[in-house]
């Protein structure tokens, strides 16, 4: 059986276009798909049963064990955390969403380690952006900044950008350019037409040049910019004031890095400047498949993109204090959900010494890092391959994901559902 | 079936000829019947006012831009935020509250139907996720076409056929309601950043006028017998000296329907500016008002502003970047490919401010000088002039005169010779607000055959109860009890269950979506025509297969289905 | 020798994301990314082993050579590797450096740890051998 139109579940680029052909219930062939869509497509590895520890081992369970247990560390906890969310589907995002509110908890997704700085930015100054195909039609400019679609995205140019056709572009190869800002030379720095090499924490310097460059204040620029010739800024400013249409793409070479949301601020200020110039947009180079689906999902129910603090029956938000690397780094939690992420990985070490220090529970099919930090793991259906439902790509585009593949395991929002239902006996039987 | 029986209940359904009657009115199922068996549920009205469900014909509650306005706004998310209680959800947001806040305050005014204002079609599946998520009302959506590439493309080659064919697909495909147009021409030529300043200049990329997309789209929107007509935001928004624009547009309105307005401009405070920049900044709604009321075949929408901050937001793009260029504050902006764009940023109307005073008083002379109701729809163009919270001041503003006045004192002081205003002496009645708020809405949105609007049998059972006895209450002068008694209704009735009692949403409901399918012969179906596939293998970043808004997103829905003169 | 570390995604760590147990995942984010001249200052070859410690804690790494990073700069796929030398502390923003952690890199013999062993090491648990 061959299915068309597939949307990768792997990257915020959710390519779309996907040809998967399956036989006997198993992908035997993935056309369209880069290196990482084809290894989640093709992969075979997954945890086959529930497991639980018990007296330090790890045994097998059954489903009505393993959420029996879940339900009572949930109702047991006076601050728990749920975590995650960025590789499933919105409407097991939204059960997520309600059991946080439900039970009081703090939920934060992979928003949190990833665009929470771009997110904060936005807050202060906005978001000139538009969808993919609209800079696939119309940019003869394209700024990849501190981030490196070729390895990361690595459909990204070739669907929306440097080797993408478009209405308005009549040869990509000659009618776009290129720039790469980056503290190394990245495989994306490799093809473009002009490499500005930064050094580490050097962006928000060499964003402030370009904006006074771009508002015609030239003389106050020095020599060099953390590491970068003037002649080249004055470049790059001039290619910027010439494009017709720049988009400016960003990623966590300058969310991670010193100054965190002040350089997106600067880059989305950048943006907003040349915009009086002439058409310019920014975008974010979003992780995985859906973490944008949870910020859009979290923001419609409790009015926040991430970081949500539910214990005082209200909606509470503070980044720096109700985001999870910050809760867990104090050592607040006393019970841990991790739903579709996995944190054993991602985060730095003190943090999660914490949450193999309380009970953690993690829904997830595959054996991971975050595992070994557990007490509960709950194997569920591949979203996107074995489940069909809604993420958001990384412009705001919701799209369906689709099933491909029959399966026996239960789903994220079933296993959830349950979990809930579990909770509700638990607290009714007092 | 349940059944609800209302007893003493002071009626005005316009839609009915019913103007202050007190009566019975009963309910089975979802529907209002003859009579209820001695089973039913007897709630007494004690003499209460009682209307059809208020229906919103123009708002901004669900999708791509409304999510954004809350994603970049703690500061408003904070402002209006409420704890989990009984069966209602914590809601959070002020101007832009989530959707469960939007359903339960719109509930508590005694709102049953809302239209969301502005659906970008690539992006309709958000907007019915939200939709899902305002389980207190129906929902219906207005659909972007104004920078459509295939609807413009076939305009320029003149085949209004061809682009009627395109709508149709376009309007079953993402289960939308009707054709809006935003700033035709100004969102394709916010493309590279530009915009069109006359309904007469040719727009970039494509060989027409904004005026040809007007009139191709009313034609267009008659050959599918749609029940809404063409809904216009006019070009120029906010800008001085935009009532001429507005005046053009309307002179090129054809009568086209019998039934309905042929024409649906929204949001016309915003369209109505005299002057030649803000130093001469003035209220043209005379002129304005008096063409509608030449005009028949034009409704229209206030559009009201009122005093604080709110969150403006459109698929206006180029004028929300001006509006930023003047504001300061922050601005987002997202472009949608082949089809429109959209902006938001945040706004303060200050009565300190003349341009803001202006703009407050031009809102409400529009609804004084449309002389008739029928014409002139109350919105506020929710959240743009002000969140719709602040209906129920609205409503008494149009029925007092000396409300107006008062407020009129502590604004900017020069607003007086730039407005007609104080002069204007007409109170609207309680009859006209019925209209203002719910019957005009079901005639101009064309949903009267749907049981919407009116509270005959056979209607559905949507029905706002206000705890206002209307001959114990003089509006003119008892002008904080209509606030009072519009602010929260004593029972507000959807589809036969008592939804929100006093403020309080005590169930959750079951919202259905409306969406239209006209009936096209195979020969004008879009699906399978080459060149119109083609324009989404080239040009669009989504497979034209991924495209469409599956069934799973609709959950209860009704498809009013049309046949077409194609 | 100290350096400025900075962690990131490669397509070797994408593609192992989801098994993360593997050898290859293990490869892909142990693997830290060196110029040549500050090599040959270490007195090592590419793949010869390195101690990296910062203020957090240390891991042993394998170096590989490239000309794409400055000198002065070394860079490392994110990962549990790069997690075990990063700290909590967020500035107040709810992001933890990632990026430009000052660190010392000295050779070593001792061999790299696999995931298990890293997620032992702060109180986990392994799941199979």
């Amino acid at each position: 059986m061959e299915s068309r139109d597939v949307p990768c579940p792997f990257c915020g680029c959710l390519c779309d276009d996907v040809f998967v052909t399956v036989e006997n219930n198993r992908i035997i062939g993935v056309e369209n798909c880069c290196t990482l869509g084809n290894a989640k497509f093709l992969s075979k590895k997954r945890l086959k049963h529930p497991i639980m520890r018990k007296n330090g081992k790890w045994v097998e369970v059954t489903y009505e064990e393993a959420i029996d247990e879940t339900a009572r560390i949930l109702s047991d906890a006076m601050r728990p955390l749920l975590y995650g969310w960025s590789g499933t589907i919105g409407e097991a995002q939204v059960v997520g969403v309600h059991l946080a509110e439900e039970i009081g908890a703090l939920i934060d997704s992979t928003t949190s380690v990833c665009h929470n700085p771009s997110i904060l930015a936005i807050q202060e100054v906005g978001h000139p952006g538009c969808t993919l195909g609209q800079v696939k039609n119309r940019a003869d400019l394209v700024v990849y900044w501190g981030c490196n679609p070729i390895e990361a995205h690595p459909r990204h140019m070739s669907r929306y950008t440097t080797y993408a056709d478009g209405y308005f572009i009549d040869n990509t190869a000659s009618d776009r350019t290129v720039i790469v800002v980056d503290i190394r030379r990245s495989e994306g720095a490799k093809v473009a037409d002009e490499f500005v090499q930064v050094k580490p924490g050097g962006d928000y310097l060499v964003l402030s040049a370009l904006r006074a460059m771009v508002r015609g204040k030239s003389d106050v620029v020095p020599e060099s910019v953390a590491g970068v010739k003037k002649v080249q800024l004055q470049r790059v400013a001039d290619l910027m004031m010439k494009a017709k249409f720049g988009a400016v793409f960003f990623g966590l070479g300058i969310t991670m890095s010193r100054g965190k949301y002040k350089n997106v601020r600067n880059a989305i200020e950048l943006v907003s400047e040349l915009n009086r110039r002439t058409k310019f947009t920014i975008s974010a180079m979003r992780g995985h498949f859906n973490v944008y689906g949870f910020n859009e999902v979290l923001t419609w129910m409790a009015g926040y993109p991430f970081a949500v603090d539910f214990s005082r029956g209200i909606a509470f938000y503070n980044p720096g204090e109700t985001t999870v690397i910050d809760l867990l780094e104090r050592r607040e939690p006393d019970a841990c959900l991790v739903v579709a992420s996995d944190p054993g990985a991602h985060f730095p070490k003190s943090t999660i010494e914490h949450m193999a220090a309380i009970p953690t529970v993690q829904i997830d099919p595959c054996v991971n890092a975050t595992t070994a930090l557990c007490q509960v793991q709950i194997p569920v259906a591949i979203t996107g391959i074995e489940v069909a439902g809604t993420a958001y790509r990384m412009d705001g585009v919701p799209i369906r994901m689709k099933k491909v593949l029959e399966t026996e395991f239960p789903t994220d929002q079933e296993i959830l559902e349950r979990i809930v239902i579990r909770i509700r006996e638990i607290r009714a039987d007092g | 079936m349940a059944e609800i029986l209302l007893k003493n209940a002071y009626v005005i359904d316009p839609i009915s000829g019913i103007n202050g009657e007190l009566m019975d009115i009963a309910l089975s199922g979802s529907r209002i019947v003859e009579e209820a068996s001695p089973k039913a549920e007897v709630i007494d009205c004690h003499g209460f006012l009682t209307l059809p469900g208020g229906i919103d014909s123009h708002t901004h509650y669900s999708g791509t831009k409304v999510n954004f306005g809350r994603y970049m706004s703690p500061e408003d998310m904070r402002a209006g935020r409420t704890a989990r209680r009984g069966p209602m959800h914590i809601t959070s947001g002020y101007s832009v509250p989530t959707t469960y806040g939007n359903s339960y305050r719109y509930s508590a005014l005694g709102y049953t139907t809302l239209v969301e204002g502005a659906m970008a079609p690539l992006e309709a599946r958000h907007t019915h996720e939200e939709f899902k998520f305002t389980p207190l009302q129906d929902s219906f959506a207005n659909t972007l076409f104004d920078g459509n590439w295939g609807m413009l493309r076939a305009l320029e080659d003149n085949d209004i056929k061809h682009a009627a064919a395109i709508i149709a697909w376009t309007l079953s495909a993402v289960k939308g309601f009707a054709i809006k147009l935003t700033n035709p021409g100004g969102t394709e030529a916010w493309g590279f950043g530009k915009n069109v300043s006359c309904i007469n200049q040719t727009i970039p990329t494509f060989d027409l006028t904004p005026a040809d997309i007007i009139k191709g789209a009313i034609r267009a929107n008659e050959l599918l017998h749609l029940p809404h007509s063409v809904h216009l935001h006019c070009n120029n928004l906010g800008t001085p000296g935009n009532f001429t624009c507005t005046l053009g547009t309307f002179g090129h309105v054809p009568d086209l329907n019998d039934k309905r307005q042929s024409l649906y401009a929204t949001h016309v405070q915003f369209h109505s500016y005299g002057g030649s920049g803000w130093g001469d900044f003035c209220s043209k709604s005379e002129p304005v008002a008096k063409m509608v009321n030449l005009r028949p075949q034009i409704v229209i929408d206030m559009g009201q502003v009122m005093f604080g901050r709110t969150t403006t937001m459109t698929a206006d793009g180029p004028m929300e970047f001006n509006l930023y260029r003047l504001h300061h504050d922050k601005w987002s902006n997202h472009d949608i490919e082949l089809e429109t764009g959209s902006g938001i940023i945040p706004v303060n109307y200050r009565k300190k401010n003349l341009v803001n005073s202006i703009m407050w008083a031009i809102g409400l002379e529009l609804a004084l000088l449309v002389e008739n109701p029928w014409q002139c729809m109350l919105t506020t163009d929710n959240p743009n002039g002000a969140p719709f919270v602040k209906y129920p001041e609205i409503i008494a503003l149009l029925m007092s005169k000396r409300y107006r006045d008062a407020e009129f004192a502590t604004i900017h002081q020069d607003t007086e010779k730039r407005v007609p205003l104080p002069a204007i002496d007409r109170e609207l009645d309680w009859h006209e607000i019925a209209v203002m708020t719910r019957a005009g809405q079901a005639k101009a949105l064309g949903i009267i055959d749907i049981g919407k609007g009116y509270l005959s049998p056979g209607a559905e059972g949507d029905i706002a109860i206000y705890p206002l006895r209307i001959d114990d209450i003089d509006p003119s002068a008892d002008y904080e009890k209509v606030i009072k008694g519009f602010s929260q209704t004593e029972y507000t009735i959807k589809r036969g269950r008592v939804v929100s009692r006093r403020g309080d949403a005590i169930i959750d409901g079951e919202n259905t979506t409306f969406w239209v399918k006209p009936k096209v012969p195979a020969a004008y179906d879009m699906q399978h025509d080459t060149a119109f596939q083609e324009l989404f293998e080239r040009y669009y970043s989504v497979r034209m297969s991924n495209y469409p808004v599956q069934e799973e997103y609709l959950h209860r829905n009704h498809c009013i289905e049309t046949e077409t003169d194609l | 020798m100290t350096f400025i570390l900075s962690s990131g995604r490669t397509i070797p760590q994408g593609s192992f994301v989801e098994h993360k147990l593997s050898k290859g995942y293990q490869r892909a984010t142990s693997m830290i990314y060196i110029h040549p001249l500050d090599i040959m200052e270490l007195g090592i070859e590419s793949g010869d082993r390195v101690h990296v410690t910062s203020d957090i804690g240390s891991v042993v790494l394998t170096t590989e050579a490239t000309n794409d990073i400055p000198s002065g700069c070394v860079y490392i796929a994110l990962g549990p590797y790069a997690n075990a030398i990063t700290g909590g502390y967020t500035h107040g923003t709810g992001m933890p450096d990632y990026k430009d952690i000052s660190v010392e890199i000295e050779p070593t013999d001792d061999p790299v740890q696999t995931v298990w062993d890293l997620m032992e090491m702060i109180g986990g648990v392994r799941y199979g051998k």
